[in-house]
C-alpha cells in the first residue's frame, strides 16, 4: 500500500459517496420508468486504465462490479477536458454486453493530467433493430439488435455531436426516452467529474493517484484472504438451459473451478457452441469481463460481507474461454437475451463453489424466472396497453444458515415487483392469484425457497403475452448435500380445463378474452437431508402451505394427522426412509436432468466437445444438433464411442467439412 | 400562567423540557427510562421538577408526551398475536412483501420473518375489481371458517386487509361486522380504515404493524393517564405523531400506526423550529445518540415529509417527517480489518455496557472513548450524573488499537473520528444526492447526546455554510412536541386522469376529505381554535409507477382549474427531476388533505444582552491535528446574545458537550442559539 491505511479508509468512504452521488443524480433525472422501475443501470469510478475502484451498492444492478473500460478507453485515440464517450456495441471492446445497454465514459482531468474515468450504462427500452424493444429469443445476429454505435465521442470538449446523436435517435423507436435517459447520464458523468475534484481537493492529487490503486489492492486483498479459506482443489459443474433453440436441444455451460491458494481459474471448456438464437454471452474471451465475474463475486461477498465491491476483486480470478461456445460467442452472434444465460452461468459458479464449501455455500437459488410484458387493447378506454406485469422469481436456495427466503432472493434480490392492485388498474386482466407455489421449495435440512406462481385472466382478444426469459421447465435448480431439487417452472393456458395446454418454453402467445394463463418460476434447491429437519419445521411449512401434507409424507417422513404430527410414527416412517434410500450424491439434479443425463452423460459430452473444438464455429451449432438428432432418445452406455462413430459418419455426408478440416490440418 | 411540559422517552433516557408561560424560560431535566415500568419514568421526572423548579403538577397546562412504546414492541415482538384475512388467492401478501430485498449483493440476504405468519393468514371468499365493483359477492361461510380458525390459534386481533378496498370498503366492513357479532371479543382492523390507499402490500403491513402494537400501545396511553392524574395535573395528554402534529391521548389508543415515529418526528419538529426562529433557508438536523445519527432536511423552517418510513425492519405507509437513520452513533465501536484497516461500526456498545469511559462493563473502543482521549470529553457530567467519565477507562481501549497500528493513542483517537466521520459523510452524501442538495449551502442543526459533539467534524467533511446548536440540544425531541400542532393526513384513492372530465370526482373527493378532517378536529380532538386545511395530491405521467404530492390551492379545486393543478405537478417535477413534459398526460392517484390547529405556543422573548464579558472557566489541553493546544472550557448558561467563543473550546451544559474545533469561532444570536463557523468564511 502506497498511502496509509487511515487515510486509505477515509479516501474509501468519499469515493463510494461520488459513485453513489452518480447513481442517485443518474436515477433522479432519468426519463424512462423502465430504469425507474428496473434500476437497470450503473455506475463507476475507474483509474485511467479503466479498472473500477468505487461503484454505488444501493442502486442499480449487481452485474458490473468487475467492469473493465480498458478496451474501450483505448478505442479513442485522445482525450480532453470535457469529453463524454459512449457506446452500445457488445462487439466493440465488450464492455457494453448487449446493444440496449448505452455505456459511458468522461476523462477527469486535473491540472492537465487525466487522473480519472467516471463511467456507467444505462438500459434503453428500445435501441431499435428487428423488434420493440430490442431483444428476442428468436434473433441469431448482432444486426438485428438494433443500432450499435462504436466507441465515440457524443460531447467533444463539452459540444454535443449532434450528427452521431441525430443517427442514433432517428434509429430508435421511442427517441425522446433515449435522449432523456442520455441526458440524466450525462448528468451522472458531470457529477462524478465534480465530486472526483472535490476528492482531490480534498485529499491532494498524489495521495488521490495512489489512493485509487491501494483501494484495488485492499478489495484484492480482502479477496484473496477469503480464497485462501477455501480448499485447493478442482470442482467441476454443468448445467442447462432447457433450450438453444425453440423446439432445440439443451445447452449446456460446462465449468472446471480451479482453486489454488488465493487464486481461481474458471476453466469454461465443455460449454456448449454459441448458438442460433440470442442467449450468447459476450465476453470477448476476456478472462475477467464482468458477466463472468458475476457469480464469483456474490460468492465471496456472501462469504464475507465486508469485502469491499471492486473491480481489484477480480485481479485474483481467471478463465479459460473456449473460442466459439455459448460463453464466448464469435461476431455477429446474437447476444441480446444473454440475462438469461447469465442467470445460469451465476448458478454454474454457485455450483462448483459449493463443493469447495458445502457448510457454508447455498443450494442453487431458483435463478430468475420468466419477466411477463402483456400487449392488449382495453375494453374500458379502446386504449392499446404495452405494461410489465412483472417478473415471476424464485426463492433462494437452502442454506447452512436456514432456509432459503421465499418467492425471490439470492442473485435475483435487486428485482421488485408490480402490486396486483396497481396491474389491476394500469392493464386490462384479472389477476386471479399471486402468491407462492406450495411444493415448489426443493425438500432439505434447510428448505429452498418457494417460487412465485400467477393466474391471470385476458378480458380482450388478441392479448399477447410474453415470458422473457422462460427456462427451467426441464433442468431444475439443484439440491446439495442430499437436499432435494427445487420444483420445474411452467407456463399454462387454461389450467384444470379441458382446453389445458403445456406452453412449455415457448415465450410468447397470443389469447383471448376468458383465456387463463398459470406461469410459475422454478424453485430453489434443498440443503442437507429432508429426513433430518427439524419435525416442528416440517409441520409448520404444511400449516403454511409451503409443503403439502403429502410431500411431508414423502419427502420429510413426517407423518401428520388431525392438525398434529404424529412422532412415534414419524421416527418409524424416517428410519424407514433412511435406510431404504441407497442414494448419497453430493448433488440432486431433479428428474428432468437425471433422465436426461442416462443418454447424456459426461463421457458423451467429453467426446462432443472434442469434436466440435476440431471443427470450424460456424459447423458446431449444424454438427451438434445433427449428432443429438442420431443420438435420439438411445441411453448410451459407453465412454463416447458411438458418439465418435455418429461423427465420422457426418464427416461422410458432409465432404465440405471434411474438406475445411483436411485444409486446416495442412 | 402555567406551565407546559413536554417529554420524550428514549431507550435510555427520558427527556424533560419545561415552559414557564409566565417568564418564556426553558428548563430542562433527564431522567433514566423505566422499560420495566412504563410511566414510572414520568412521576419520578414530575417529582423532581418540581423540586427543582418549584413547579407544582397542578399548574402544568399542557404535556406532550413522545413514546418509542411502538416501535420497541414491534422490534422485540412482543406484540398480540395477531391473524390477517386476504382475499383468498392472496393470502401471501407479507411473504412475497415487493421482493426486493434488504442486501442485492448478499446471497443470504433475507427479509424479516412477517409479523403474521402464513399459519394465521385466512382467505376470504370475495373480490372487487380496480373500479370498485363486485366480481365475487362476500361469502359468508369463507368468513365464519376462517374465524373458527383464529380461534383455534388464539388469535386476539384480526387485520382485514382485501383487495381494492381502498375503492371499496364494503366488504371489509361487513366481514368487521361479522367478526364482532360473532367474536366480540377480538379486536378488528381494517385495513381502509387505517390508511385507503392503493397497492396491497403498503396497505396490508401498515394496518398490520398498527394492529401488532396496538394493545402495548394503548395500555401505555391509559396509564400515562393515570399517572398524570395520580400526579395531580388534570390535562388530557397530547401525543406527538410521526407527521410531525399531536393528538390526544385517547386518539392514540386507536391511531397508533400515526405515533410510532414520534420520537424522531418531534426531534425534526424542534430543528424546524429553531431553523424557522434563526431565517435559515435550508438547513440539515443532526440528531446523535448512542447507537445512531439520524438526518433530515428543512427548507425554509419545513421539514420534509414521506412515507415508507421503517419500523423496526417494516415499512409503514403513512404520512412521517422523512428522517434517515444511520447506523453510526457515540457508542459506535472502533475494530481493526484483517488487512489491518482501521473501521468504525457497524457494531454498538449501545446503551448497555456503552462506551469503556462509562465504566459500565464496557472493554471495546468507541468514539465517545476517542474524543475522551482527545481532550474533549470527560470535564462535564455526562447524562445527569447517570454517567461519570473514566477517562483511564478510555485510554485503556483506545491505547489496545494503538499498539497494533504502532501509532500513538492520539493518533488513533483522532483516526477513529475522523473514519466515523467519513462513514456518515457516505450515508449523508447519499440523502443530499438523492435531492440534488449542495451542502454548502446548508446550516447544520446538531441536537441529541453526541450531536453537538461531532457536528463540528461533520460541518467541515461537507463545508457546510455553519453549525446551531439550539439551547436545550439534550432534549429537542421533547422541545419539539411542546411546539407541534395538532395535524392529522387524510388520503382517498381516485385514480383519475387529469382532465375536465375527472372536476366533479375532484372536488367531490375534495369535499368528503375536508369533511372528515374538520370532524377529525372538532370532535375527536375538541379543538375550537382556527384551523388550516392544505388540500394536495399524488400525481404523476402516465406510465410513471411514482407518484409526487403536488400541493393544490383551494381555489384550484374550487374553480375545477385543472391547467393550474397540472402546472403545478410540471413545475414540480421539474424542481425534482430537472425535467418535465407539459405535453404528456397526467394522473392523479390519491387527494390528499392535512388538516393543523394550532394550540397556543409558546412565545420565546429575545434574551437580554449580558452585561459581563465572556470568561472561560478554566483551559485544557485537546489534541488536534497532530499537537496538542489549548482550550477554553465554558458553561452553556454562562452564554448570551452577542458573546463570541474561538476554537477550539468546548461547552458545557447539563444535557450535552459542544465541540468548537479549531479554526471555528462560535457566536450566541438573541435567542441564545450558538452560531458556530469556519473562521476563514466569516
Amino acid at each position: 500500500m502506497k498511502i496509509d491505511k487511515i487515510t486509505l479508509e477515509i479516501l474509501k468512504n468519499h469515493s463510494r459517496a461520488a459513485a453513489e452521488s452518480m447513481a442517485y443524480t443518474l436515477y433522479r433525472t432519468a426519463h424512462s420508468t423502465f430504469v425507474k422501475e428496473t434500476e437497470d443501470f450503473t455506475c463507476g469510478i475507474t483509474t485511467p486504465d479503466g479498472e473500477t475502484f468505487a461503484s454505488p451498492v444501493e442502486l442499480g444492478v449487481t452485474w458490473f462490479v468487475g467492469l473493465n473500460y480498458k478496451t474501450v478507453i483505448e478505442m479513442i485515440d485522445e482525450y480532453e477536458e470535457g469529453d463524454i464517450c459512449i457506446t452500445n456495441d457488445p462487439y466493440s471492446g465488450h464492455v457494453s454486453t448487449h446493444s440496449p445497454d448505452m455505456h459511458c465514459w468522461k476523462p477527469v482531468f486535473f491540472g492537465g493530467e487525466l487522473v480519472s474515468f467516471v463511467v456507467g450504462h444505462i438500459h434503453n427500452t428500445d435501441v431499435g433493430g428487428a423488434v420493440p424493444a430490442s431483444i428476442s429469443r428468436t434473433l441469431s445476429e448482432i444486426h438485428q439488435e438494433g443500432i450499435r454505435i462504436p466507441p465515440t465521442k457524443i460531447v467533444r470538449r463539452g459540444e454535443f455531436n449532434k450528427e452521431v446523436l441525430d443517427i442514433m435517435l432517428t434509429n430508435v423507436r421511442m427517441p425522446e426516452q433515449n435522449w432523456g435517459d442520455l441526458k440524466a447520464q450525462i448528468a451522472a458523468m458531470n457529477t462524478g467529474e465534480r465530486r472526483v475534484h472535490e476528492i482531490i481537493n480534498k485529499f491532494g492529487v498524489d495521495v488521490f493517484k495512489a489512493g485509487i490503486q491501494d483501494l484495488l489492492s485492499y478489495a484484492e486483498a480482502q479477496a484473496r484472504s477469503i480464497i485462501l479459506d477455501l480448499p485447493d482443489g478442482n470442482y467441476f459443474f454443468a448445467d442447462y438451459m432447457d433450450e438453444d433453440s425453440e423446439d432445440g436441444y439443451p445447452c449446456r455451460l460446462a465449468l472446471t473451478l480451479i482453486i489454488s491458494g488465493d487464486s481461481i481459474t474458471l476453466d469454461f471448456t465443455g460449454s456448449d457452441p454459441q448458438i442460433e438464437s440470442s442467449i450468447n454471452i459476450p465476453t470477448g474471451g476476456q478472462e475477467r469481463h464482468a458477466l463472468l465475474m458475476v457469480g464469483v463475486i456474490y460468492i465471496l461477498y456472501s462469504l464475507d460481507p465486508k469485502l469491499f465491491l471492486n473491480a481489484g476483486v477480480c485481479r485474483a480470478i481467471g478463465s479459460i474461454l473456449p473460442e466459439g461456445t455459448v460463453i464466448n460467442p464469435a461476431f455477429p452472434a446474437a447476444v441480446g437475451l444473454r440475462t438469461l444465460s447469465v442467470q445460469r452461468l451465476m448458478g454454474l459458479i454457485f455450483g462448483a463453489f459449493v463443493q469447495a464449501a458445502p457448510e457454508k455455500l447455498p443450494a442453487s437459488p431458483a435463478s430468475g424466472g420468466p419477466i411477463m410484458n402483456v400487449n392488449t387493447i382495453d375494453n374500458r378506454t379502446g386504449r392499446r396497453v404495452v405494461a410489465a406485469v412483472g417478473p415471476i422469481t424464485g426463492g433462494a436456495g437452502g442454506s447452512p444458515l436456514g432456509d432459503g427466503t421465499e418467492g425471490s432472493g439470492a442473485n435475483s434480490s435487486f428485482l421488485k415487483n408490480t402490486p396486483v392492485e396497481i396491474n389491476e388498474i394500469e392493464v386490462p386482466i384479472k389477476i386471479k392469484r399471486y402468491g407462492l407455489a406450495k411444493d415448489s421449495g426443493g425438500a432439505g435440512k434447510y428448505r429452498g425457497g418457494t417460487a412465485i406462481e400467477m393466474w391471470f385472466e385476458a378480458l380482450a382478444p388478441n392479448t399477447r403475452v410474453t415470458a422473457r426469459n422462460m427456462d427451467r421447465t426441464r433442468f431444475t435448480s439443484w439440491g446439495v448435500q442430499n437436499g432435494r431439487a427445487g420444483a420445474p417452472s411452467y407456463f399454462l393456458l387454461n389450467p384444470n380445463t379441458n382446453a389445458e395446454r403445456n406452453l412449455g418454453n415457448l415465450d410468447f402467445i397470443k389469447i383471448g378474452p376468458g383465456d387463463v394463463v398459470h406461469v410459475a418460476s422454478g424453485g430453489a434447491g434443498g440443503w442437507g437431508n429432508p429426513l433430518e429437519r427439524d419435525i416442528d419445521a416440517v409441520f409448520q411449512d404444511v400449516k403454511r402451505g409451503f409443503v403439502s401434507q403429502k410431500s411431508a409424507l414423502e419427502d420429510y417422513g413426517v407423518v401428520i394427522s388431525n392438525e398434529s404430527y404424529d412422532l412415534e410414527a414419524t421416527e418409524k416412517r424416517r428410519s424407514e426412509l433412511m435406510n431404504s434410500s441407497a442414494d448419497n450424491d453430493f448433488f440432486d439434479y431433479g428428474v428432468g436432468r437425471v433422465e436426461y443425463e442416462k443418454i447424456w452423460n459426461k463421457a458423451n459430452y467429453d467426446t462432443l466437445t472434442k469434436i466440435l473444438a476440431r471443427i470450424p464455429i460456424h459447423w458446431r451449432f449444424f454438427i451438434k444438433h445433427r449428432i443429438f438428432e442420431m443420438v435420439g432418445n438411445q441411453e448410451t452406455l459407453d465412454s463416447g464411442e458411438k458418439i465418435s462413430t455418429y461423427f465420422e459418419g457426418l464427416l461422410t455426408e458432409f465432404p465440405q467439412l471434411e474438406e475445411t478440416l483436411r485444409k486446416e490440418t495442412d | 400562567m402555567g406551565f407546559r411540559v413536554g417529554v420524550d422517552i428514549g431507550g435510555t433516557f427520558t427527556d424533560f423540557c419545561v415552559f414557564d408561560e409566565s417568564t418564556g424560560a426553558l428548563s430542562t431535566l433527564k431522567v433514566l427510562s423505566r422499560p420495566d415500568k412504563p410511566g414510572a419514568e414520568i412521576m419520578t421526572g414530575l417529582t423532581k421538577i418540581a423540586e427543582a423548579y418549584d413547579i407544582e403538577p397542578s399548574s402544568v397546562s399542557y404535556f406532550t408526551h413522545g413514546t418509542t412504546v411502538g416501535v420497541n414492541t414491534v422490534i422485540q415482538r412482543k406484540g398480540v398475536n395477531l391473524c390477517l384475512f386476504t382475499t383468498e388467492n392472496f393470502e401471501d401478501v407479507l411473504e412475497v412483501a415487493r421482493l426486493r430485498m434488504p442486501d442485492p449483493y448478499d446471497l443470504f440476504s433475507a427479509r424479516p420473518e412477517p409479523l403474521v405468519t402464513r399459519d394465521k393468514v385466512f382467505g376470504i371468499k370475495e373480490r372487487i375489481l380496480s373500479d370498485g365493483s363486485i366480481d365475487t359477492p362476500l361469502e359468508l361461510e369463507s368468513v365464519r371458517t376462517a374465524l373458527t380458525r383464529v380461534k383455534e390459534v388464539g388469535g386476539d386481533a384480526i387485520v382485514v386487509a382485501l383487495m381494492h378496498a381502498y375503492r371499496n370498503p364494503e366488504h371489509e366492513r361487513y366481514v368487521a361486522e361479522i367478526i364482532r357479532r360473532e367474536a366480540p371479543e377480538i379486536k378488528v382492523i381494517l385495513a381502509s380504515d387505517i390508511w385507503p390507499v392503493v397497492r396491497e402490500y403498503e396497505r396490508t403491513i401498515t394496518a398490520v404493524v398498527a394492529g401488532y402494537v396496538q394493545p402495548q400501545v394503548a395500555y401505555y396511553l391509559s396509564s400515562l393517564q393515570t399517572v398524570l392524574k395520580e400526579a395531580g395535573a388534570n390535562v388530557e395528554p397530547m401525543i406527538t405523531k410521526s407527521n410531525g402534529g399531536v393528538m390526544t391521548a385517547e386518539r392514540g389508543k386507536t391511531d397508533c400506526a400515526q405515533m410510532l415515529l414520534s420520537g424522531t418526528a418531534s426531534g425534526v419538529m424542534g430543528a424546524s423550529r429553531i431553523a424557522m426562529q434563526t431565517k435559515v433557508p435550508m438547513a440539515m438536523s443532526l440528531d446523535i445518540g448512542g447507537t445512531s445519527a439520524d438526518v433530515a432536511i428543512i427548507n425554509s423552517g419545513e421539514p420534509q415529509f414521506g412515507t415508507g418510513e421503517l419500523i423496526g425492519e417494516f415499512p409503514i405507509y403513512i404520512p412521517s417527517v422523512s428522517v434517515s437513520s444511520i447506523g453510526e452513533g457515540g457508542g459506535s465501536i472502533a475494530w481493526i480489518d484483517e488487512q489491518g484497516v482501521l473501521k468504525v461500526g457497524p457494531e454498538s456498545a449501545g446503551s448497555t455496557p456503552g462506551p469503556a469511559c462509562y465504566g459500565k462493563g464496557g472493554v471495546n473502543p468507541t468514539i465517545t472513548d476517542a474524543l475522551v482521549v482527545l481532550g474533549y470529553l470527560g470535564k462535564s457530567e455526562l447524562g445527569y450524573s447517570a454517567v461519570q467519565i473514566d477517562s483511564g477507562l478510555a485510554h485503556q481501549a483506545i491505547s489496545k488499537l494503538a499498539s497494533n497500528l504502532s501509532l500513538t493513542a492520539d493518533e488513533v483517537a483522532e483516526a477513529v473520528v475522523r473514519i466515523a466521520v467519513s462513514g456518515m459523510y457516505l450515508e449523508i452524501s447519499k440523502l443530499l444526492s438523492r435531492q440534488g442538495l449542495d451542502p454548502r449551502d446548508m446550516s447544520l442543526i446538531a441536537f441529541g447526546g453526541a450531536g453537538p459533539m461531532l457536528a463540528g467534524w461533520v460541518a467541515s467533511e461537507f463545508n457546510m455554510k455553519n453549525i446551531i446548536v439550539p439551547t436545550v440540544p439534550g432534549v429537542l425531541s421533547a422541545f419539539g412536541g411542546l411546539i407541534a400542532d395538532i395535524k392529522n393526513d387524510f388520503i382517498r384513492t381516485v385514480y383519475l386522469d387529469l382532465t375536465t372530465a375527472s372536476v366533479d370526482q375532484i372536488k367531490q373527493g375534495f369535499g368528503t376529505l375536508a369533511r372528515e378532517a374538520m370532524s377529525w378536529i372538532r370532535e375527536d380532538q375538541g379543538f375550537e381554535g382556527e384551523v388550516l386545511m392544505v388540500p394536495s395530491a399524488d400525481m404523476r405521467y402516465r406510465g410513471q409507477s411514482y407518484e409526487i404530492d403536488t400541493q393544490l390551492e383551494a381555489s384550484w379545486i374550487e374553480s375545477g382549474s385543472i391547467d393550474l393543478m397540472a402546472k403545478a405537478f410540471h413545475e414540480l417535477h421539474e424542481k425534482i427531476y430537472e425535467h418535465s413534459d407539459t405535453e404528456a398526460e397526467v394522473q392523479l392517484i390519491n387527494l390528499r388533505m392535512v388538516i393543523s390547529g394550532k394550540p397556543p405556543k409558546p412565545n420565546f422573548p429575545s434574551l437580554e444582552k449580558p452585561k459581563k464579558n465572556l470568561k472561560a472557566r478554566e483551559h485544557i489541553q485537546v489534541y488536534a491535528d497532530r499537537s496538542l493546544i489549548k482550550a477554553g472550557v465554558f458553561l452553556r448558561s454562562d452564554l448570551g446574545p452577542g458573546h463570541e467563543i474561538d476554537g477550539p473550546a468546548v461547552v458545557l451544559q447539563q444535557d450535552c458537550t459542544t465541540c468548537i474545533l479549531q479554526g471555528y469561532n462560535a457566536t450566541v444570536d438573541e435567542f441564545g442559539n450558538l452560531f458556530i463557523q469556519r473562521k476563514d468564511n466569516l
